[in-house]
Parts: structure tokens; sequence; C-alpha cells
């Protein structure tokens, strides 16, 4: 019985693993709208600021920075820069984790939000 | 009582070709986790939540009930192979339980690695980061080898073992570069579930 069990477990987590490559594959924008490839910007986004800010910078935990909220924010460019570098209160320094490269592109991609 | 027997001639050039087909089989796996992560235009989206306050909360915790299912189900290994004497008497379903338990550390993992390459891709912004995509393609890559492993007859006899071995210390990698940095390293005022 307890054999019998396990065995549909397995079948099911295979049957999981399979819909998961399908849906990997299935749901694939470049294979059907061309659409161009995301930024670096929008990667490293999408890897450091997402989880406060929000997925598309509609704001979480951490403000939001969409529909011009950051560039009401910090007019300057270089401003925003400096801040995402350095941190300020619950915002976290990225100097140690991004290159100044990286920190002008999230910060760029954020403006365009 | 066991008996050291001389392996009949050719028994173990075809344990290793089989060895070799299994290894090709789990890189194949790898590479073609990377390659789509590298090709694949990361959505940036947070597919599903459950109860958790962010997807990332619900990828920490399914990856941390990964890890405490591996480590049960290594506990289960060592007693198959009398590492551990604990319980004294092997009781008859711990094969069995050993397979559920490893079966659901691996069904956890799907909706994680689903979100990671479906919404982030492979990424290399930083060395954690980096190491984080690589162990997690290598992750599903070993764990193919340890599945035939189990179901190829004639491989070498350390093969399902050292296997399962690297598939635990894997997973252990990529829950130090994600759960345990988020754990440790999230802003203050992000929740922790």
């Amino acid at each position: 019985m307890f054999r019998k069990l396990v065995n549909v477990v397995e079948v099911l987590a295979a049957v999981g693993a399979v819909v998961a490559v399908v849906l990997l594959f299935a749901n694939e924008p470049g294979s059907t709208t061309g659409s161009t490839p995301a930024s670096p910007g929008a990667a490293l986004f999408a890897a450091n600021c997402a989880s406060c800010h929000g997925a598309d910078g509609e704001g979480g935990v951490g403000p939001q920075l969409a529909d011009g909220a950051v560039v009401k924010q910090f007019p300057s460019v270089d401003d925003q820069i400096t801040f995402v570098r350095d941190g300020s209160g619950s915002m976290p320094a990225f100097g140690g984790q991004l290159s100044p490269a990286q920190i002008r592109q999230v910060v760029e991609y954020t403006r365009t939000l | 009582m066991t008996h050291s027997v001389a392996a009949p001639a050719g028994t173990e050039g075809t344990a290793a070709r089989r060895l070799v087909l299994v290894l090709l089989a789990g890189s194949a796996v790898a590479v073609a986790l990377g390659v789509y992560g590298r090709a694949h235009d990361p959505t940036h989206e947070q597919p599903y939540t459950l109860f958790f306050s962010s997807t990332i909360q619900l990828k920490v915790w399914f990856a941390t009930a990964a890890l405490a299912l591996a480590v049960l189900q290594v506990l289960l290994g060592l007693r198959l192979y009398d590492k551990i004497t604990v319980p004294r008497r092997t009781p008859s379903w711990l094969g069995d339980a050993h397979r559920l338990v490893g079966t659901l550390a691996f069904a956890v993992t799907l909706p994680v690695a689903y979100q990671c390459l479906w919404a982030l891709g492979f990424q290399s912004t930083d060395t954690r980061v980096l190491v984080h995509s690589l162990l997690g393609c290598f992750f599903y890559g070993i764990f193919t080898v340890k599945v035939l492993a189990v179901r190829v007859r004639g491989l070498p006899g350390p093969t399902l073992p050292v296997a399962g071995g690297v598939v635990f210390v894997t997973l252990v990698g990529v829950w130090l570069t994600s759960a345990l940095w988020f754990f440790t390293s999230r802003p203050p005022r992000l929740p922790a579930y």
C-alpha cells in the first residue's frame, strides 16, 4: 500500500516536471511575438530591486518607482546613482554588490518604468 | 555476508559505458537548463505567491523545505547503507520512505526552479548570483544522474550513493546562495515570509 502511494507520488512529480518544462516553452514570449531581449538594467532590477519595489516598480516594501515616481524623487540621475550606491535608511547600499556601470544601468531602467 | 567476486570480462567496460551515458544524460539536462535560462527573455513576473507576501518568500521557504526533506532523505539513505544504526532494526518501509521523501524534495523545488528560469533566467550579475545559477542547473543534471542510477542496472557500485551525495551537496549550495542570503541580507523591511 505504502509502495503504491510512493509510486503515485513519483509519477505525479514526474508529470509536474514535464508540465513545468512544457510551460517554460509554451509561454515563451519570444517564440510567438519576437519580443526584444530584456535590457541589462531590467535583469539587474529583477535580481536586486523587484523584491522590495515590485516586479514593475509599482512599490511594495519599498516605495513606488514607476510612473515617474523615481524621477520626481531624484530629478538628477547622478543623485539617484549616489543613493543606490550608498543606500540610506532601509535602502541597502548596492555599491558593494554592483559595479558603477551596473548601478547606472539599473538606475536608468527604473526611470523608464 | 558479502563476497568479493571478480567481475566477468567485459562487465567493467559495460558498466563504465553505462555510467558515461548516464553522466551525459545528466550533463544534457544541466546544459539545456542553462541554455534556456540564457536564451529566454526574463519576464520579471511573480506568477504565484500562495500565502506568502511575494514569490521570493515562497521560493525561499520552498527551498528550505526541500533542504529539510533532503537532510531527512540523507539520514534514511545512511540507514539503508547501515552507516547509522538508528533505528536498530531496519523497517521494511525504509526504502520506500527514502524514495518518497526524495520525490517530495524534488517536487518542492519545481515551482522554485520554474520561477527562477521563467522570471529571472540564468544571470551573472555578481558572484553569488552566478554561482546560484550554475548550481541550480547542475542540481537538475546531477538529480537526473541519481534517478538514472536507481533505474539503470549494471552501473559501478558507488554510483548511486555518490550521486545522491552530490545531489545533496548541490542543493545545500543552491540554498546557501539563495535562501540563506535572503535570511541574512534582505532589506530590514522585507518580510521573511
